[in-house]
């Protein structure tokens, strides 16, 4: 049997295949996809919130109410447009042969459908690593094709010479060499008619050459398919054709797209056919119209409608505008019959000479509504977008009804409008749906089994068939089982308690503020640019904890938890979602009740600035929210013309990717807030990490930490240094005082990254200008010479450093960095990709150092040297360092002094 | 319409496919976006193609209870039921499963709901008939008096719902330090400025896990007395879960002291090494508790008896047998010790009475199972005076049967009582605690039988080896069957552990087949459709 589960996508191209999570990967899946995503193209034409639910297409409806006015007796009069999906079943061919030598291959990709088709393909070379795809060499590229971006190439399918039987038939060659170090072709088929793709089993079809490609689960079919194709080559009889089968998605792999393997490098040839269905729409329509009569004070409505075949109404009435059916007293029209008692069913009557039917039923007074569904077979009903369709009815209320139609199509007209162009923009809906179709997979196993079991349990001879029910049953409880038990006993904490209070009864009470903690601490950012890449950060990080706790970090930070536009977090759309691509909110408590059972604070990644919306607005502009924080337009800041947002001016630069929030606004100042408690007390995050505050008054932030309570926050205020003629000014003052002024403005209730000291450190250490790290009054040139309590010192994040480097610390020096922040005052932050690289071991050693002579965020200091080549300071009188190339020995005063530890260009020192 | 099989998930597009045939196809219903597609649906989802089983079979059990009306008959619907857990067997045992105790957080959000969901298909396919879920007073009314926040646990119940168990609700008026559920906060609060609303020990410690009984009717919580505090709380939540009441939720069961026993805290104490097992200590040391004592004593006209409690009780590190509880003159014997101990376990008992006919009255027009938890005390019990049960508040001794009054109490508010400890067996317990858990157990399952109080089990411990299975089947199986429906304790970690779930399977599926061989039974629909067996139909006509 041959399966291929078609999915048109409605996407652009694709830049590599999709990861998914396992669960995922089965093609069951991938038939769900399919149905929902037929559903949102099918949707297009009408989707309507408005309570009456009526009407379709705009233009319709206007001309159909133009006439109603006119006329006395007609009450209602419409014409539904309606969709119906026509399949045609087709084939897509695909031939691996040897050309005249052997080294000569060709893959030949056929489709048997008429249509504009288009070959979207891809390679993977030997060295490639995960699944992305990869440009082909130039040579193997047949005429026509069209690079997309940087990793694949669309070809067009030709019509072909060769005849398939009698149809028509499109294929496109592609001739490549043995030698090459290609691994696979990967390919989908589009339909540029249409704009669907057609992937194998949802995903690419990928046609392996070699027997060394790495699984890393999105070969096709790998898992039960990939065995040796049964036969050697030519064997064409064997085709795995069965249209049947083909829509059969089982879960035991009835898989059976057999990958072509080669053993020990002697690729076979083979020939394949996969059943597709390509769907189109047609359009039909149904009209309604009720007409009244005033003598009998009863309404007639009349259906008629094009669609061929006998058609069914499928009907009921209802009393009130809950449009609950109710079956309506007799008579009934002729060819009805009441089904189930629920529900009325009607055949139309054929008209006479050419496609379609039509109805008259005739209605009492008091029914306010008429409600149905088209049957055209067994298997095919026609709704109203998801509704049954509802006719409202004329009573005495009816000139009521009359206006309250008219105001709700004109909601729906909008309504059509977004549907249409948010088909265009599907990112949004992907995460959801990935979810949605994890718990499908078991829903359906366990209706699966059910049915099974009923069904068993009905039939008498049950001898056998109960046993191997049973036994899938109880593989079914297996699994859940041990899902279950994977999630509860990450969460089982295994600390006692008793033990760690004592150990803090030793610390000497201290005074703890939101804008330093306890003083002490030692902040390690958590996550790099990449962390989103595996979907478990949370998991790895896990495993991590005890790890950093040892090495003597108090704080950790982690990244973004909220759903978001960007894998990376910082485009959040519904603050209340925590599923984000580092794990899900179940994942992530339990890493935060990780962390504090091994003493570490969890702070978590705020971003205030902007939200990214759910919806547009009747202009298409992307502003209106959705989820439990659903703010309109008003919550959006007025001056940033991209997102016509209807609130105050920023109180704050602007963020220009996404609507920034206008935190005047009561309501979203108190959402926030609100939100921020909700985060404390229910992840149990200790503090903040807030993102981009340039973009609002540090006013508004105190407010947020005062309402929220966290044991420590610190803010990002990022902005450039003063240059004069490309070089750095010695002088950073203004720069800092801008931080300052945001800390002031947050009453000291957070602190602020020290952006200039790690300035102030590029130029100093990348061209050795030691002199640099001392202000004209001898203090630190940084935050930290100003208010250290409130600087968290750092050399690299994740925007500055990790893959994106948007400014990157000097290389290699990147230890003298970390010599300077962990010796001196303000909270260093130490980052994700140093603290687990080669640098860990010397990082581990200076924290030792700093928390073995109890330094802190207050530390007194006093710079001894500030030379060209050297940089020395002596800390609390406790310990000494120096940083550059020059030479420095600390003095021997009263301290006696011996080293701690030292590396590449830094050395430290403690008072003994 | 066919409204309930319908939900907004994709997962049901495929449940609605399966009942295509026998029914109207689920897009008729008004709420489902997804119905739009049910015209393509059916090509893409192949096996419901292939067994078109007929339509599930509706069952009818009839089920006693000892409310006002004997006999009540309840649908179990069709749709969901018709699992593997075939007929009831003979002895007819409901099984349910607690779930875990941190299942809502104090911020409403169901903690681990997937592993929860998870849990429940798997319970469900072992046909488990319902879970049990704690509902907790410092979590619902966790704000304010009368501000009732139950969005966590209705979700919890559509859960329940959704997967097709039945549930049985516990409400507590007690904190959970295993799960660190504290009392509310309002009353936390109350307790700083008002100690005497807890119980105090001789040493004067705080219990602070529930309230004193003693002020139950006192208004001591601005302005309330606990009593209508609960009672209000007992109808904030029936009307917030109407939906569920008769369907879903079919028993509810009240706290009625620690850890939802009615009893005295009378262990909190116990000492750090287990070597000793101390007999508990009276908690009568508590201004009100002493006040009450005082009157009393003076009705009687022994003034000096109402000054404290026996001052001769030993503290829990000393020896249980010891000076108040001599077994051979101690006091527990004389005139003093038959005066205190008549108060103190009377006291008790008229706590839970007032809790009961609260509930009962309560939940009356409602068709729930109404229930209350009795601790199983059963170390000291091979002694004469039975210490750590009069410690506990049960004035059980070798010359007095301490139960039946509770019994009769219970019968008194149709309740059915709810016994711990059905997995514990004589012979796993340290010799010199005397103890015996299935003596006792015997003397509380007689005392009901007699007063046609039901009987619930569950286990005190979640237990890796089959023994302790062994043991509840044998209080649920057979002859001596003691209990007709079972609470297994609880869902969590070492529930699904590898080492204990596959017992805990073997032990499902040993008690729904028990020695015939399902071939033999007649066919499961046959069986299912008679009225559930004779035991307990013949204990509502006694």
């Amino acid at each position: 049997m041959a399966t291929v589960a078609v999915d048109p996508l409605i996407h652009h191209y694709r830049r590599k295949t999709p990861r998914l999570s396992p669960k995922l990967t089965t093609a069951k899946q991938s038939s769900l996809n399919y149905t929902r995503r037929l559903l949102s193209r099918g949707a297009t034409f009408c989707s309507f919130k408005s309570p009456l639910r009526l009407a379709v297409r705009a233009g319709s409806t206007e001309a159909a109410l133009a006439e109603t006015s006119e006329s006395t007796d007609v009450v209602f009069d419409k014409t539904f447009s309606l969709k119906r999906t026509a399949k045609v079943e087709g084939k897509i061919l695909i031939r691996l042969n040897s050309g005249k030598d052997d080294k000569k291959w060709q893959l030949t990709v056929g489709c048997s459908l008429p249509g504009k088709w288009v070959l979207h393909w891809g390679v993977n070379y030997v060295n490639d690593i995960g699944s992305e795809w990869d440009q082909p060499p130039l040579e193997m590229r047949p005429p026509d094709s069209i690079t997309i971006k940087d990793y694949a190439i669309e070809t067009p399918l030709k019509k072909s010479s060769m005849a398939l039987g009698s149809d028509i038939f499109y294929e496109v060659k592609i001739d490549f060499n043995l030698n090459s170090s290609i691994t696979a072709i990967n390919f989908v088929l589009k339909d540029e008619d249409t704009g669907a793709w057609y992937q194998h089993r949802g995903r690419d079809f990928k046609v392996p050459l070699t027997d060394y490609l790495q699984d890393d689960g999105n070969v096709v079919g790998s898992k039960k398919g990939f065995g040796i194709w049964p036969g050697a080559l030519g064997q064409l009889s064997n085709m795995l054709l069965n249209s049947e089968g083909a829509q059969y998605d089982g879960e035991d792999g009835t898989s059976d797209l057999r990958e072509p393997t080669q053993q020990k490098r002697g690729l076979e040839g083979f020939y394949e056919e996969h059943s597709i269905i390509k769907e189109s729409l047609i359009d039909s329509s149904v009209s309604v119209s009720v007409r009244r009569s005033p003598e009998t004070t009863k309404n007639s409505l009349h259906i008629e409608t094009d669609l061929p075949g006998d058609i069914v109404v499928h009907w009921g009435v209802c009393k009130d505008e809950g449009k609950r059916w109710e079956i309506p007293a007799e008579p009934y029209p002729a060819e009805t019959i009441v089904f189930k008692s629920k529900a009325m069913r009607t055949l139309l009557q054929r008209k006479d000479g050419g496609p379609g039917a039509c109805g008259c039923f005739t209605l009492d007074d008091e029914y306010v509504g008429f409600l149905f569904v088209l049957k055209l077979d067994e298997d095919t009903w026609l709704n109203y977008n998801g509704n049954d369709f509802y006719i409202p009815l004329s009573n005495s209320s009816g000139l009521h009804t009359r206006s309250r139609l008219v105001e709700s199509e004109k909601n729906e007209q909008q309504d059509v409008l977004e549907r249409v162009e948010s088909g265009s923009l599907p990112i949004p809906e992907k995460t959801t749906e990935a979810n949605q179709a994890g718990s499908a997979y078991t829903d359906e196993i366990i209706s699966e089994i059910r049915n099974l079991v009923s069904g068993i349990s009905s039939e008498k001879s049950r001898k056998t068939k109960s046993k191997e029910a049973q036994e899938t049953i109880l593989q079914e409880i297996e699994k859940l089982a041990a899902e279950a038990y994977s999630i509860f006993r990450t969460a089982i904490p295994t600390f006692s308690e008793t033990a760690i209070s004592e150990a803090e009864a030793e610390v000497l009470p201290v005074k703890i503020c939101s804008g330093t903690g306890t003083g002490f601490e030692i902040v390690c950012q958590g996550f790099n640019w990449e962390s989103h890449r595996s979907g478990k950060w949370y998991l790895e990080l896990h495993k991590k904890a005890a790890e950093l706790s040892s090495r003597g970090f108090t704080v950790v930070w982690l990244p973004p938890p909220t759903e978001s536009i960007s894998p990376e977090g910082y485009m959040p759309k519904d603050l209340y979602n925590l599923n984000s691509r580092y794990g899900s909110i179940d994942e992530l408590k339990v890493l935060v009740t990780r962390f504090h059972e091994v003493g570490i604070k969890v702070l978590g990644d705020a971003v205030l600035n902007h939200r990214c919306a759910h919806h547009k607005n009747q202009n298409g502009i992307w502003n209106i929210f959705g989820g439990r924080l659903n703010w309109d337009d008003r919550a959006v800041v007025a001056d940033d013309p991209h997102f016509q947002g209807r609130g105050n001016k920023s109180s704050g630069d602007n963020f220009h990717a996404a609507p920034n929030i206008d935190h005047s606004q009561d309501f979203v100042r108190k959402d926030i807030r609100e939100w921020l408690c909700w985060l404390r007390n229910e992840i149990g995050y200790d503090g903040w990490r807030l993102d981009f505050v340039r973009g609002f008054w540090g006013g508004y932030v105190k407010e947020y930490i005062d309402a929220s309570e966290p044991y420590f926050a610190v803010g990002e205020y990022w902005d450039s240094l003063s240059y004069t003629y490309g070089e750095m000014d010695h002088n950073q003052d203004a720069h800092r005082q801008r931080i300052i002024d945001w800390i002031n403005a947050t009453n000291g209730t957070a602190g602020a990254f020290d952006v200039t000291t790690k300035g102030i450190l590029h130029s100093a250490l990348e061209r050795c200008e030691y002199w640099r790290l001392s202000d004209q009054k001898g203090k630190p040139p940084g935050v930290v010479g100003w208010w250290p309590s409130r600087a968290v010192t750092f050399i690299e994040n994740h925007d500055t450093g990790s893959t994106q480097g948007h400014w990157r610390f000097p290389g290699g020096k990147e230890m003298q960095g970390y010599a300077y922040i962990l010796t001196h005052p303000g909270t260093p932050s130490v980052f994700y990709d140093h603290a687990f690289s080669n640098y860990g071991s010397e990082i581990s050693e200076l924290i030792s150092v700093r928390n073995r002579n109890k330094i802190h965020c207050r530390s007194t200091i006093q710079i001894t040297k500030a030379d060209r080549d050297v940089y020395a300071a002596m800390i609390d009188e406790k310990v000494a360092m120096k940083i550059g190339p020059g030479h420095y020995e600390p003095p021997s005063g009263p301290q006696k002094w011996s080293l701690a530890t030292e590396g590449n260009d830094y050395k430290v020192w403690e008072a003994s | 319409m066919e409204v309930s099989l319908m939900a907004s998930s994709q997962a049901n597009l495929r449940g609605t496919e399966l009942c295509r045939d026998r029914d109207v196809l689920g897009f008729c219903c008004p709420n489902s976006d997804l119905n739009a597609q049910i015209c393509y649906g059916k090509s893409k989802i192949c096996f419901s193609k292939s067994i078109g089983w007929p339509k599930s079979p509706v069952r009818l059990a009839i089920k006693a209870v000892s409310q006002p009306e004997p006999v009540m008959s309840e649908k179990v619907s069709g749709e969901t039921s018709t699992f593997c857990r075939r007929a009831k067997p003979a002895d007819g045992v409901r099984l349910y499963v607690g779930l875990p105790l941190d299942s809502v957080s104090d911020c409403n959000a169901i903690n681990h709901s997937r592993a929860i969901m998870a849990g429940l298909k798997a319970l469900k396919l072992l046909g488990v008939d319902g879970v049990e879920l704690p509902v907790f007073w410092g979590i619902a009314e966790k704000e304010a008096m009368g501000k009732y926040e139950w969005s966590g646990y209705l979700a919890l119940a559509e859960m329940v719902q959704k997967v097709g168990l039945k549930l049985h609700v516990s409400l507590c008026f007690h904190t959970s330090k295993e799960a660190k559920i504290p009392l509310p906060k309002w009353v936390s609060d109350i307790g700083k400025s008002r100690p005497s609303i807890f119980f105090v020990d001789r040493s004067g410690q705080q219990y602070k896990e529930c309230l004193s009984l003693a002020v139950d009717d006192i208004p001591v919580l601005d302005g309330k007395t606990p009593i209508q505090v609960y009672k209000e709380f007992c109808e904030s939540f029936k009307n917030s879960f109407s939906p569920f009441m008769g369907s879903t939720i079919t028993g509810i069961s009240v706290g009625l002291g620690p850890d939802g026993e009615l009893r005295y805290p009378s262990h909190h104490h116990q000492a750090k090494d287990n070597r000793i097992q101390g007999a508990g200590e009276f908690q009568c040391n508590d201004e009100n508790m002493l006040n009450h004592l005082k009157q009393h004593a003076e009705k009687l006209g022994n003034p000096l008896w109402g000054l404290s409690g026996p001052h001769d009780a030993p503290r829990n590190d000393q020896s249980p047998l010891s000076n108040f509880f001599n077994e051979n003159g101690g006091s527990w014997e004389s005139p003093y010790g038959d005066f205190f101990l008549s108060w103190y376990s009377n006291l008790l008992i008229s706590h839970g009475d007032r809790l009961l006919s609260l509930a009962a009255s309560t939940f009356s027009d409602t068709s729930v199972t109404l229930s209350a938890k009795v601790p199983l005390v059963h170390s000291w019990y091979r002694t004469r005076s039975h210490p750590s049960e009069l410690t506990a508040g049960y004035y059980n001794t070798v010359n007095r049967d301490g139960y039946e009054e509770v019994v009769e109490m219970f019968s008194r508010n149709s309740t059915k009582m709810i016994l711990p400890g059905m997995d514990l067996s004589d012979e796993n317990q340290p010799n010199e605690s005397l103890s015996s858990p299935e003596l006792l157990l015997a003397q509380i399952t007689a005392a009901c039988r007699k007063h046609n109080v039901e009987v619930s089990g569950q286990n005190l411990m979640i237990s890796g080896s089959p023994r302790g299975f062994e043991q509840i089947k044998k209080n649920l199986s057979g002859e001596n069957a003691v209990a007709d429906l079972f609470t297994y304790q609880r869902m969590g970690a070492s529930f699904f552990s590898p080492d204990h779930f596959p017992s805990f399977n073997a032990f499902v599926r040993s008690l729904d087949q028990p020695e015939v061989h399902s071939d033999d039974l007649p066919t499961i629909q046959e069986e299912a459709a008679e009225p559930s067996p004779g035991k307990n139909l013949q204990m509502q006509a006694a």
